[in-house]
C-alpha cells in the first residue's frame, strides 16, 4: 500500500511535531484536535498549533513550503476527511477511555486498509485494542515517536497479535524512508525498548548521585561523554524533559511491570524532587530545575541545585580523576576508586546487567536494543556495545565478584568473545542460541563503513581517501578531525580526479561522520600567517582553486552527499559538484567573514551565478547584493530544504531524509547523471564594477552607523564588496569565472595580513566561536 | 496670464510599505484607481484634460517606462490625453502640480490631472539596481547620503532634542486620529478593493511606546523609526484647471494657485530645504509667513519639520491640521499632491484665506505652493 496522506490527531507538541517532519517529507497532512467549548474558532487548537510550530526552536519545520502542507482542522467538521487518508496517527492525552472513544470515532470515518497508529509511550497494544472490532484491529500499531520528532531518529514500531504483516512493513517503509527515522521493532512491553532502559538508567543514577553524595554537575560529568551519552547526563535530561513528567512515568512503569522486574527494586522515594515540581522548579520549561540561570542583579549566574540542601548555589568545575581518566576506555573510568569511578561503576552495573536480560523480552535481538539507545537517546553506543567496550567477559567476572547476577545472555557473551564481531560480511551480533548473525540494514541502505569492511582504499593519506562503491563510482571521503580542508585532502581530491579520469564513469562526495566538513583548516592558515609564509596561503588559495575547477569541469559528474554542517570549504566544495544529493538535515553556509576572510575557493563566484549574475535584463545589481547579503551576514542553512531557499543547492538537486540512504541515493544520482553527462561551460557574468561597489559600500557604512557592523565588519564586507562586484570592471564587459577567483584570492590575502583577521582565526580556534571584533 | 486653481483632490488610502494592505497592489492600478474618482468626483469631462502629470520618486520596474502613459490606459483616460511621469522625489506630485499651473498660464492647456504614486513596497527605496556614480560618490558623499541620516543632521544642527520629536510624532497621530474618528478623510479617501481606510495612524501612541525605540540610523543618535515618516504605499491626484474653465463648467474651485517655489540646499541637510522655498513663494505672492492661515508641511521626519516651524517662525497651531506625514505616511511621488490638495481642501473647509504646502526633497531641496481661497 501506498502513503500518500496522513493524519495527526491531537496537537500537543507530540502531534504537531509529528505533522511537520510528514510535512518535510514533502507530504500533505491534516491536523486535528478536539473543538474546545465556547470557541468561535472550532480549529483553534491545530491552528495555535501551527503558530507555535513555525516559531519553535530548534525549528520542527525545514522549510516554509513544508508549513503550507500541514491543515489545521478539528475532530468534530473534519473527521469525514480521514477518508482521504492512508496512515492515521494518534497523539492524544494517554487515557485509555480517551483514546479507545476517539478510536470507534475514527474506526467509523476511516477508509477500509488505511493504517491507524498510536504514539502512546505508556499504554500497551493489548489494553489500547481490547474490545476494538477486528477490522480495525488489523489495521492497527503503535508508533513511537521520541521528541523532537525532527531531531530525534528512533522510531519504535509495536505490532499487535492481529496486526496485518503490510501494514506494518508499509508504515516502516514509509517511516524509514520518507520520515527518515530508524525503525526498531519492539515488544508490547512496558515502555518498549528505549524509555524502559532510559528511565532505568536515570532513576537509578539520579538515587545513586543522591546516595553517593555527587553534586549534580559531578553526576552529569560521568553520566555525559565518559560513557558516550549526551553530555547532559542524568539531571540535565531531566530538566530537559521536564521534572514533572518524571513521577507519571515512574508510576505508569511501576504499575505495569510485572513485582519480580528489576525496575521494582529502584527506590520511588525522591522527597526533593516532589519539593521542586510543587515549587514549580520543573526544569528547562518552569522557573528551573537542577540548573537555572539566575538574572538576579543585572548578571547571570548559571547555579545548581544542591542534593542535600535543595538549595541551589553557583555552577561548580568538575574535578574527578576518573572523568579526566575516561579517555582511557571505559573500563578506565568504572575502575577508578574515586566517587565517580564508583558512581559509574555502580550505575553501569546494575543497568547493563538489567538490560541484558531484557532481551528477547523487550526486542527481538541486541542490535535493535542498541540501535535504540542511539537513535532514542543520543547515546554513541547502545548498552550491549558498552559492555563489549568493557569486555563481555570482564565484566560479567567482575558482577560475579560482587555476587551480582549475570544473566544467561551476559554470560554466553563472556563465553563467545562480546555481543558484536566484525567480518568481511558486515558486522555480526550475538543470537539468542550462541551463534553469530550478519546484522542486516534496512533494504536499500548503506555507509562507507560498510564498504570499508569489504576492501581498502583505491588511496589514502592523512586527511582523505578515495574508495571505489562499485558500478565505477568512486567516493572522495574526508576523514581529518572534524573534517576540515587541508593540502593533503586537496591532493587527494585531485588524485580522486585522476583515478575517475582512468576509467570510472563517476564521483561521490561522501562521508559517514556526523559533519561534512566544517571548512578549511584555518589552524594551518593561522601557523603560516603568524610567520609570514605569505606564498603558502597563497598556494592553498591557488591549488584550492584548482581542484574545484577540477571537480566542476571534470568530464564525469561529480554528486556532493552532505550531512550535518558544510561550511566554509565544504560549502565551496559542494558548490562545485554537478549535482547534490544532501541529507535533509544538512547545514550548509558560507561562513568565512566569521574568522575575518571571505571564501576564496570560487565561493564568491558560485554564488554570484547561483543568483543569475549573467543576467543583464534585471541589471547587474540583485544578484550581487543578493551574494553579498549572504555572505556577509554567513547565513546558513537551517535544512537542505532551506539551502535550497538560499540557493545553495539548486532546485533539481536531491534530498535524502534518512542519513542511511544517503549514500545509495548519491550514488544512483551519479550513475543517472553518468548515462548522458556533459561538462558545463564557464560562466559569463556581467558585473557592476566599481558603481556597484559603491552602492554596496554605502550598505555597509549604513550598517555601521546602526551599529550592525563592527569595524572589521567593514574591512571584510569592503573587501568582499569589491569581489562580488567584479573589481575595476564594467557592465558592459564580461567577466570570467577565473577574474572571480583572482579576485577572490587578492581578498583573501589582503585580509589574511590583517591582525584583526588572525584574531577572529585565533578566536575561533581557541573557543569555537566567532570573534566580534 | 492665466489663472490656475485647484478644483479637486483625492487620494488612496496610505497603508504601512511590504506589511500593509496595498502591498499586493501595483503601482499602476493604485494610481489609475485615484485618477479615475477624481473623473468621478469632480464630473470633469475625461476628453477636455490635456495633461496626466504623474509624480513617482523611483520610476523603475512596475512604475517604469512611462508609467504616466500606462495610468492613462489603465484609468480609461481618452487616448488623446497626454501623459508624462515627474521625478523630484518627494516633491514629484507638487511638481506635476507646478507643471500644470505655468502650462495654464501660458495657454498650454486648461485641464490637468496632476497626480502621484509610489509603491514602497513593490519598487524599493534606492531601486533595484543602485549604482552610485564612484567619482561623485569620492568627492562628494553626501550625494548619496541616507535620508535618516539627514534628518540626525538636523537634529544635531537645530539641537532637537528626541523627547521633542517624539512629542510632535504623538501630536501628528493623535490629529490624524481624531480627524479620521470624525470621517474628516472621507471626502478624500478613494475606496479600494484593498483598503478603504488609512493604515498606518496609531492612536494610541504615546511618548512612553515610542521612548522605548532604538535608534533606527545611528546608533547613538537621537532619530527613531517613531518620528520617521514610515515607508507607504499610496497614490493622490489633484484636478488643476484654469479658473475660467471652473467656473464655465461650474467645477468647486478648492483655492487658487497664488505663488511657486522650489530651493536647493545641501543634500545632508535635506530636511530644511521647505524654509528656502517657503520664502521665496512668499516673496513671490508678496505676503509674510504671518498672513498664511493653513500650512501643510510634509513630515518626512520630525527632526526636519520641527526645524522648519522654528526657522520659518510658525505656531504649530495652523499646521498639519489632520496629521502629517508621521502618521499618515509618505509615499513618496504621492506625499505633494496630498498635501498641496489637502491644503486647499482645507481652507475652504475653514474658510481661511491663505495656505501653504511646502515639502522637503532628497538630495537637498525645497518646494512650496501657496494658495489663495477662491473669492
Amino acid at each position: 500500500m501506498t502513503i500518500a496522506k496522513v493524519c495527526v490527531i491531537g496537537a500537543g507538541v507530540m502531534g504537531s511535531g509529528i505533522a511537520a517532519q510528514v510535512a518535510n517529507a514533502g507530504l500533505p497532512v491534516l491536523l486535528l484536535d478536539i473543538v474546545p467549548p465556547g470557541v468561535e474558532d472550532r480549529s483553534t487548537l491545530a491552528k495555535a498549533a501551527l503558530v507555535k510550530l513555525a516559531a519553535a526552536e530548534p525549528a520542527p519545520l525545514m522549510s516554509k513550503a513544508a508549513a503550507k502542507l500541514i491543515e489545521a482542522g478539528n475532530l468534530e467538521d473534519d473527521l469525514k476527511r480521514l477518508a482521504e487518508c492512508d496512515w492515521i496517527i494518534e497523539a492524544v492525552t494517554e487515557r485509555l477511555e480517551v483514546k479507545q472513544a476517539l478510536y470507534r470515532k475514527v474506526d467509523a470515518a476511516r477508509k477500509p486498509g488505511s493504517i491507524l497508529s498510536s504514539n502512546t509511550s505508556t499504554l500497551p497494544l493489548k489494553m489500547l485494542m481490547a474490545g476494538m472490532p477486528e477490522s480495525l484491529r488489523r489495521d492497527f500499531c503503535i508508533t513511537h515517536f521520541f521528541n523532537p520528532p525532527r531531531y530525534m531518529r528512533l522510531l519504535e514500531i509495536v505490532a499487535g497479535p492481529d496486526t496485518r504483516v503490510d501494514a506494518i512493513n508499509a508504515v516502516a517503509a514509509f517511516s524509514d524512508v520518507k520520515l527518515g527515522k530508524s525503525v526498531v521493532h519492539a515488544k508490547d512491553t512496558p515502555g518498549f525498548i528505549a524509555n524502559r532502559i532510559g528511565v532505568y538508567w536515570i532513576q537509578y543514577a539520579v538515587n545513586a548521585a543522591i546516595e553517593m553524595g555527587l553534586s549534580v554537575e559531578e553526576a552529569d560529568a560521568v553520566m555525559g561523554k565518559p560513557i558516550g551519552a549526551p553530555k547532559s547526563g542524568v539531571f540535565d535530561l531531566l530538566d530537559i524533559v521536564g521534572l514533572d513528567l518524571q513521577p507519571h512515568i515512574d508510576a505508569s512503569l511501576r504499575a505495569a511491570l510485572p513485582k519480580s522486574d528489576g525496575y521494582q527494586k529502584l527506590s520511588a522515594d525522591f522527597p526533593l524532587l516532589q519539593k521542586m515540581i510543587s515549587e514549580g522548579l520543573t526544569g528547562r520549561k518552569g522557573k528551573g530545575g537542577f540548573y537555572r540561570l539566575n538574572k538576579a542583579g543585572n548578571k547571570k549566574t548559571k547555579e545548581a541545585m544542591d542534593l542535600k540542601t535543595g538549595n541551589y548555589r553557583p555552577v561548580m568545575k568538575v574535578s574527578l580523576e576518573s572523568v579526566d581518566g575516561a579517555k582511557g576506555g571505559l573500563r578506565a573510568l568504572v575502575s577508578h576508586p574515586d566517587r565517580g569511578g564508583k558512581f559509574a561503576w555502580t550505575v553501569l552495573s546494575q543497568l547493563l546487567n538489567y538490560v541484558a536480560g531484557l532481551v528477547p523480552e523487550i526486542a527481538d535481538d541486541v542490535a535493535d536494543v542498541d540501535l535504540a539507545m542511539r537513535t532514542g537517546f543520543n547515546w554513541k553506543r547502545g548498552p550491549f556495545e558498552l559492555i563489549d567496550q568493557l569486555g563481555a567477559a570482564w565484566f560479567a567476572e567482575k558482577l560475579a565478584v560482587e555476587k551480582m547476577p549475570v544473566p544467561p545472555l551476559l554470560a554466553t557473551a563472556a563465553k563467545q568473545g562480546g555481543f558484536y564481531q566484525a567480518s568481511s560480511d558486515g558486522q555480526k551480533q550475538l543470537c539468542l542460541d550462541g551463534r553469530y548473525k550478519a546484522i542486516t540494514r534496512p533494504a536499500g541502505a548503506l555507509l562507507l563503513a560498510d564498504i570499508k569492511l569489504k576492501g581498502s582504499p583505491l588511496a589514502k593519506n592523512g586527511s582523505a581517501s578515495v574508495w571505489d562503491l562499485g558500478d565505477d563510482v568512486a567516493c572522495l571521503e574526508f576523514h581529518s578531525k572534524m573534517n576540515s580542508i587541508d593540502l593533503d585532502t586537496l591532493s587527494m581530491a585531485k588524485k580522486a580526479i585522476e583515478i575517475v579520469s582512468k576509467g570510472m564513469r563517476a564521483l561521490v562526495l561522501y562521508n559517514d561522520a556526523e559533519n561534512f566538513s566544517v571548512g578549511a583548516n584555518i589552524g594551518l592558515a593561522l601557523f603560516a600567517a603568524n610567520i609570514g609564509m605569505w606564498p603558502v596561503l597563497d598556494d592553498l588559495i591557488t591549488q584550492g582553486q584548482n581542484v574545484m575547477k577540477a571537480l566542476k569541469f571534470a568530464p564525469f559528474p561529480v554528486v556532493g552527499a552532505p550531512a550535518g554542517l558544510a561550511l566554509g570549504g565544504g560549502c565551496e566544495f559542494l558548490l562545485h559538484c554537478a549535482a547534490v544529493q544532501a541529507h535533509a538535515e544538512t547545514y550548509m553556509g558560507l561562513v568565512e567573514v566569521g574568522v575575518g576572510i571571505v571564501p576564496g575557493w570560487g565561493g564568491c563566484k558560485e554564488m554570484l551565478i547561483r543568483q543569475n549574475a549573467g543576467n543583464v535584463p534585471h541589471g547587474p545589481m540583485p544578484a550581487v547584493m543578493a551574494a553579498f547579503e549572504q555572505i556577509s551576514l554567513a547565513k546558513v542553512s537551517k535544512s537542505a530544504a532551506n539551502a535550497k531557499e538560499l540557493k545553495y543547492l539548486r532546485k533539481a538537486d536531491g534530498i535524502t531524509m534518512n542519513r542511511d540512504r544517503l549514500l545509495p541515493d548519491a550514488k544512483a544520482l551519479a550513475l543517472k547523471l553518468a548515462a548522458e553527462y556533459i561538462p558545463p561551460l564557464p560562466v559569463e557574468l556581467r558585473l557592476p564594477g566599481p558603481s556597484g561597489k559603491v552602492a554596496l559600500n554605502m550598505a555597509i557604512e549604513t550598517y555601521a552607523l546602526q551599529g550592525l557592523a563592527l569595524p572589521h565588519d567593514v574591512t571584510v564586507s569592503g573587501q568582499l564588496a569589491n569581489v562580488l562586484s567584479g573589481g575595476a570592471t564594467d557592465v558592459t564587459e564580461i567577466t570570467s569565472e577565473d577574474r572571480v577567483m583572482e579576485l577572490e584570492r587578492g581578498a583573501f590575502m589582503a585580509l589574511v595580513k590583517t591582525e584583526p583577521t588572525l584574531a577572529r582565526i585565533e578566536a575561533m580556534l581557541a573557543t569555537g566561536k566567532p570573534l566580534r571584533n | 496670464m492665466t489663472q490656475a486653481v485647484i478644483a479637486g483632490y483625492v487620494r488612496s488610502p496610505f497603508h504601512f510599505a511590504n506589511k500593509g494592505a496595498l502591498a499586493k497592489t501595483r503601482p499602476d492600478d493604485l494610481a489609475a484607481a485615484v485618477i479615475k474618482g477624481l473623473v468621478n468626483t469632480t464630473g470633469v469631462k475625461m476628453e477636455d484634460i490635456e495633461d496626466l502629470l504623474l509624480g513617482c520618486s523611483f520610476p523603475e520596474g512596475e512604475q517604469g517606462l512611462n508609467v504616466a502613459r500606462l495610468v492613462s490606459f489603465i484609468a480609461e483616460l481618452p487616448q488623446s490625453v497626454g501623459s508624462v511621469t515627474i521625478n523630484r522625489f518627494c516633491g514629484s506630485s507638487m511638481q506635476s502640480i507646478h507643471s500644470a499651473a505655468g502650462a495654464i498660464a501660458i495657454g498650454a492647456g486648461e485641464v490637468f490631472v496632476c497626480a502621484g504614486v509610489e509603491s514602497m513596497s513593490r519598487v524599493p527605496m534606492m531601486g533595484f539596481n543602485p549604482l552610485p556614480n564612484p567619482e561623485l560618490a569620492e568627492r562628494m558623499p553626501a550625494a548619496y547620503v541616507s535620508m535618516g541620516i539627514t534628518a540626525e543632521n538636523v537634529a544635531k544642527k537645530y539641537g532637537i532634542s528626541r523627547q521633542t520629536q517624539e512629542q510632535f510624532a504623538v501630536e501628528s497621530h493623535a490629529k490624524a486620529a481624531k480627524a479620521r474618528q470624525e470621517g474628516k478623510f472621507k471626502d478624500e479617501i478613494i475606496a479600494l478593493p484593498a483598503a478603504s481606510e488609512d493604515g498606518c495612524i496609531r492612536p494610541d501612541t504615546n511618548v512612553q511606546a515610542l521612548a522605548g525605540l532604538k535608534p533606527a540610523f545611528d546608533k547613538d543618535g537621537v532619530v527613531t523609526a517613531g518620528t520617521s515618516s514610515p515607508l507607504t504605499d499610496g497614490a493622490s491626484a489633484c484636478l488643476v484647471v484654469s479658473e475660467s474653465y471652473a467656473k464655465k463648467h461650474k467645477l468647486p474651485i478648492l483655492a487658487r494657485i497664488k505663488s511657486v517655489a522650489v530651493a536647493g540646499c545641501s543634500p545632508e541637510l535635506m530636511g530644511i530645504g521647505p524654509v528656502a522655498a517657503t520664502r521665496k513663494a512668499l516673496q513671490r505672492a508678496g505676503l509674510s509667513i504671518n498672513d498664511i492661515d493653513i500650512i501643510e508641511l510634509n513630515e518626512a521626519f520630525a527632526s526636519q519639520a520641527i526645524a522648519c516651524l522654528r526657522d520659518l517662525n510658525i505656531d504649530a497651531a495652523r499646521v498639519n491640521l489632520d496629521g502629517g506625514a508621521l502618521a499618515l505616511g509618505h509615499p513618496l511621488g504621492a506625499s505633494g499632491a496630498r498635501i498641496t490638495g489637502k491644503a486647499a481642501a482645507l481652507l475652504k473647509r475653514e474658510g481661511k484665506r491663505y495656505a501653504l504646502a511646502t515639502q522637503c526633497i532628497g538630495g537637498g531641496q525645497g518646494i512650496a505652493t501657496i494658495l489663495e481661497a477662491a473669492s
